[in-house]
């Protein structure tokens, strides 16, 4: 128990009269990949949302690490290590990969006061860039540190947005699509690279996902959502071929055997 | 005047007095939410377009000597839609994919461009003292009343008449036509209308034609009211009737209609009712006598501050939006390690050889002039931060410079301070009322920050100025706000070549600070903001934290560099200086020339106080011909021209928000490159289209497609 990194419990939002998430509850250990799937508009995002602080959810709480962060806003939750990428790319234009990784780190060591700027110690220091430089590693982004944001394909962006957030030493990563946008080579890539940063680093993944095959080959246990409530969870290989999740995606058709 | 009225003939009175400016505020509310939905454009410089048409009248009328009914025509139903036409059609079509806020900033430029363009085609000039008149004869002198509690004047009540006959008209379009059905399909989706087979374009310059009469009509109408006629009481204007459209949401005409009347309405009402202070509160009695005309931008700022979702209003209307490429972002790349190298050398041997030039050639005026230019650009290094590097559009930044000068006034005239010190202390305030004033608004995104900072600009303008404690008040009137020049221990600055030299140390200083700014954790957090910031918070950056720092250093800054010019001209001279209206022309100024670089705001600085008598009054070409009686014919140019010239600059702001200078160089780089390297090769995926200045390569290294992850390469560069 204590090595639950995220727990939300009874979670419940609704947007005026429409009950997009109803006391839907779920759990991710230390250093698990957990995906969490369902059809178009069953509520993913929004319980995406809800636990990064984008939305405040009406009834349910979010702890990380067993800590009440209901009334968190973006960023502080950010700071107690929630990281996240975007299902439509997010980067910061005109810099380079490099300086997406530096302004993070500095942003996690939060020494960034004004009057250290004009005393001309605001640049990158030595050991910031040596630790960005061993994430871009990793990554296999290395060679393209000097590059501008601009002239990267759409997997090593999404890369990118992988090491900004292991940057800021994320307990928890929430991939919010990952794959769309990619090609099959590229995501079975993503997915590699990524399961090589977990083994280093130990963090545990949250997965929104469509692509069913990431989600089996990636994730070890799976929640469904449908219309807002949960409707399954378990070992991704079982719930796969459970009967909700098959009702939930293809209808409620009686399969003639 | 009935003696002893009662309270409900009161509240009728008031009524009555109110409704003839609250429907002109109607109409042009209407005018402005027409263009805002059916294009998307945040139009700023509506109030110019009502000026030029209301200027145009009068000059018919006075000059010409023509009869009302032609001249209501060409002013009203000519120029009005001619004008809206020519906007959309040579401007906004192209822009229909820009960010509000680039939109905002074209129609900033306008505001500026367009009256003084008038002025001198038509070659009008506002007389003081000379009221324009309405369109009824004896319009001011001839009263009716109805109801026994008000007398409406003629002009009044042509000013409702036609304000009824609009609504009524805007209503019956809508509602009957089948051009009214295609304005409202434009109004909910531009790109669905066109799938259904009509050309929105042509329903949208019809719609900018419409509400560009509706303009017309309003200036025309409201010139009475004015004294002189003059363009900043016009942006004024344009300022209530956001006030009003506000008030309606932004979103549906027949609430903007109800938010104009009621913002005329709620005026006349607290004018009835506001309790009459006693002499011994002078400074309550101060507010009070200047909180009516203040009373727009106190309902805009509370409106925006108490509503913040009104800035969602728009974003999310169009079902079809997404299916355009994303804008191009505020500000433009980083430039290359050698161009900043280059450009300092440059700018400093420029420097060394214009110093020489002043210190050893020049007279008095040039002297004045270039410390002039010195300081202006110290204010614009605050537009720099804030809009350079921050990407928000601030329009308050008059304000803060005023309250640099107001304060050295202040501390120097009560308490006999160091005038230096009382500089700092000015900076030090300037730099709290940024951070005061940024934290409400802080929630508001891009163009709602700039109409709010418009909003607090106009009422520091209405109301602050005006109170003995900050402008001076009554005896400021008659005596000036006199500020001396500094002194440092044995060294007098009342001479002004030293005062020059102290200015560009002051402008060195700043311009040091702002490079370690952009450099620092500050500098790279905003630019990691500007870029996105939903990605920004997720690495944890505050942005609240981060807008108030870059608001408080931009108020420092401007109120330092206020507090230099007031020393410099030994006075503050705030309705020249710092008024709203001018202190648009500096953003217009630097986004136009730079706002992202130093070097942008010296440029800036030098265009603002030197590009006048240098280039358009032809000495420049006197002195490279080596002789003033061959300076070509065409000089003097009227130095109006400059805001023609930089206001219709601005426009490319959407295009190019780096600006000018830093465009030019890259334009210049590139060519440069294709000479010397190989082809650069475009990049095969791109996860978002590239800017055309930033999609060739800056340095002529060679960028192979990197297409596949799996084989990146286009690493080998020489920095």
């Amino acid at each position: 128990m204590t090595d639950t990194v995220l727990e939300a419990t009874g979670v419940t939002k609704r947007f005026a009269g429409i009950v997009a998430l109803d006391d839907v509850s779920l759990q991710v250990d230390r250093g698990e990949r957990v995906g969490l799937i369902g059809p178009n508009g069953a509520g993913k995002t929004t319980f995406f949302n809800c636990v990064l602080g984008v939305e405040r959810p009406e009834d349910g709480r979010v702890l990380l690490e067993r800590e009440d962060i209901g009334g968190l806003p973006v960023h502080a939750r950010a700071r107690l290590g929630i990281g996240r990428t975007f299902q439509r790319i997010e980067l910061f234009t005109e810099s380079t990969v490099r300086e997406h990784l530096l302004i993070a780190e500095r942003t996690r060591r939060g020494d960034g006061r004004l009057w250290k700027d004009l005393m001309g110690r605001g640049r990158p220091r030595a050991e910031e860039v040596a630790r960005c430089d061993d994430v871009l590693e990793l990554l296999g982004l290395a060679d393209l540190a000097e590059e501008p944001i601009e002239r990267l394909s759409l997997g090593q962006g999404r890369l990118v947005e992988v090491g900004r957030a292991l940057m800021t030493d994320p307990k928890l990563l929430l991939l919010d699509e990952p794959s769309s946008g990619l090609d099959r080579d590229d995501t079975a890539h993503l997915a590699r690279t990524l399961q090589e940063v977990q083994a280093a680093h130990g963090f545990a993944i949250l997965l929104v996902e469509h692509d069913v095959e990431l989600v089996s080959s990636f994730t070890e246990r799976c929640y469904v959502l449908d219309f807002g409530c949960l409707i399954a969870s378990g070992p991704t290989a079982e719930v796969m071929i459970s009967d909700e999740v098959r009702t939930a995606y293809f209808g409620d058709v009686e399969v003639a055997s | 005047m009935m003696l002893a009225a009662s309270v409900p003939e009161d509240i009728f009175r008031a009524i009555l007095q109110g409704t003839p400016p609250g429907a002109v505020y109607a109409l042009i509310a209407l005018g402005f939410v027409l263009t805002y939905k059916t294009s998307g454009v945040f139009n700023l410089a509506f109030g110019a377009q009502a000026y030029v048409s209301a200027a145009l009248f009068f000059h018919a009328r006075e000059e010409w000597g023509w009869a009302t009914a032609p001249a209501l025509i060409l002013s009203v139903f000519v120029l009005a839609p001619l004008i809206g036409l020519l906007l959309e059609r040579l401007i906004f079509r192209h822009l229909r994919t820009a960010s509000a806020v680039a939109k905002l900033v074209v129609t900033i430029g306008l505001s500026v461009a367009l009256p003084a363009l008038f002025g001198l085609i038509v070659d009008f000039q506002a007389v003081a003292g000379r009221t324009p008149e309405g369109i009824v004869p004896d319009g001011a002198s001839v009263f009716y009343d109805p109801f026994g509690v008000y007398a409406f004047s003629r002009d009044e009540l042509v000013a409702l008449g036609v304000a009824v006959v609009g609504m009524l008209g805007l209503a019956a379009l809508f509602r009957f036509t089948a051009l009214g059905l295609a304005m409202r399909a434009v109004v909910e989706s531009p790109r669905m209308t066109e799938l259904a087979g009509i050309r929105s374009d042509r329903v949208s310059a019809f719609a900018w034609a419409l509400s560009s009469v509706f303009a017309g009509m309003a200036g025309v109408l409201i010139a009475p009211r004015f004294n002189t006629l003059v363009a900043a009481d016009y942006f004024n204007l344009v300022v209530v009737a956001i006030a009003a459209a506000a008030l309606g949401r932004l979103v549906s005409l027949p609430r903007a209609l109800a938010g104009g009347l009621a913002l005329g309405i709620f005026i006349a009402l607290l004018n009835t009712f506001l309790p009459r202070w006693s002499a011994d509160n002078a400074w309550l009695q101060a507010i009070q006598e200047n909180l009516t005309p203040a009373v727009p931008f106190v309902v805009l700022f509370g409106v925006l501050v108490l509503w913040p979702a009104i800035g969602r209003t728009r974003e999310a209307a169009d079902p079809l939006a997404s299916v355009d490429p994303p804008p191009p972002s505020l500000a433009a790349t980083t430039r290359s390690a050698g161009m900043t190298v280059a450009t300092r050398v440059f700018a400093l041997g420029f420097f060394l050889v214009v110093s020489l030039v002043v210190f050893f050639r020049a007279d008095d005026s040039w002297i004045f002039l270039v410390t002039q230019a010195v300081i202006l650009a110290t204010i614009f290094l605050s537009i720099t931060v804030i809009t350079g590097f921050a990407g928000q559009i601030s329009l308050c930044q008059g304000a803060f410079a005023a309250i640099g000068g107001f304060t050295v006034f202040q501390f120097v005239d009560r308490y006999d301070t160091s005038v230096l010190v009382a500089a700092f202390i000015g900076a030090a305030v300037a730099a709290a009322c940024g951070a005061l004033l940024s934290l409400p608004v802080l929630r508001l995104g891009g163009i709602w920050f700039a109409i709010a900072t418009l909003a607090f600009a106009f009422f520091f303008d209405a109301v602050m100025v005006k109170l003995s404690w900050i402008g001076g008040g009554d005896t400021a009137l008659l005596e000036g706000t006199r500020v001396p020049r500094p002194t440092i221990g044995p060294w007098d600055f009342a001479n002004d070549l030293s005062f020059l030299a102290l200015a560009v140390v002051v402008f060195v200083l700043v311009a040091v600070a702002v490079i370690q700014i952009r450099e620092g954790t500050v500098g790279r957090t905003l630019r990691a903001l500007r870029g996105s910031e939903v990605a920004a918070a997720s690495i944890g950056i505050s942005p609240a934290r981060a807008r108030i720092v870059a608001f408080g250093v931009s108020a420092f800054i401007a109120g330092l560099g206020g507090a230099m010019l007031a020393m410099q001209q030994q006075n503050v001279n705030y309705p020249s200086n710092f008024a709203p209206f001018a202190a648009m022309f500096w953003l217009v100024l630097v986004v136009a020339l730079g706002s992202r670089t130093v070097e942008g705001a010296a440029i800036a600085g030098a265009s603002f106080a030197l590009f006048a008598p240098l280039v358009l009054r032809g000495d420049l070409f006197a002195w490279i011909l080596r002789s003033p009686d061959r300076i070509p014919g065409v000089f003097p140019i009227s130095p109006e021209w400059r805001f023609v010239l930089f206001g219709l600059l601005a426009i490319q702001f959407a295009h190019h928000p780096e600006g000018l200078v830093e465009n030019g160089k890259r334009q210049w780089m590139r060519r440069l490159d294709r000479r010397a390297g190989p082809p650069v090769a475009p990049p095969a995926r791109q996860p978002e289209p590239v800017d055309p200045a930033t999609g060739a390569g800056a340095e002529g290294h060679d960028v192979t497609a990197a297409a596949d992850e799996a084989a990146p390469v286009g690493a080998e560069e020489s920095r």
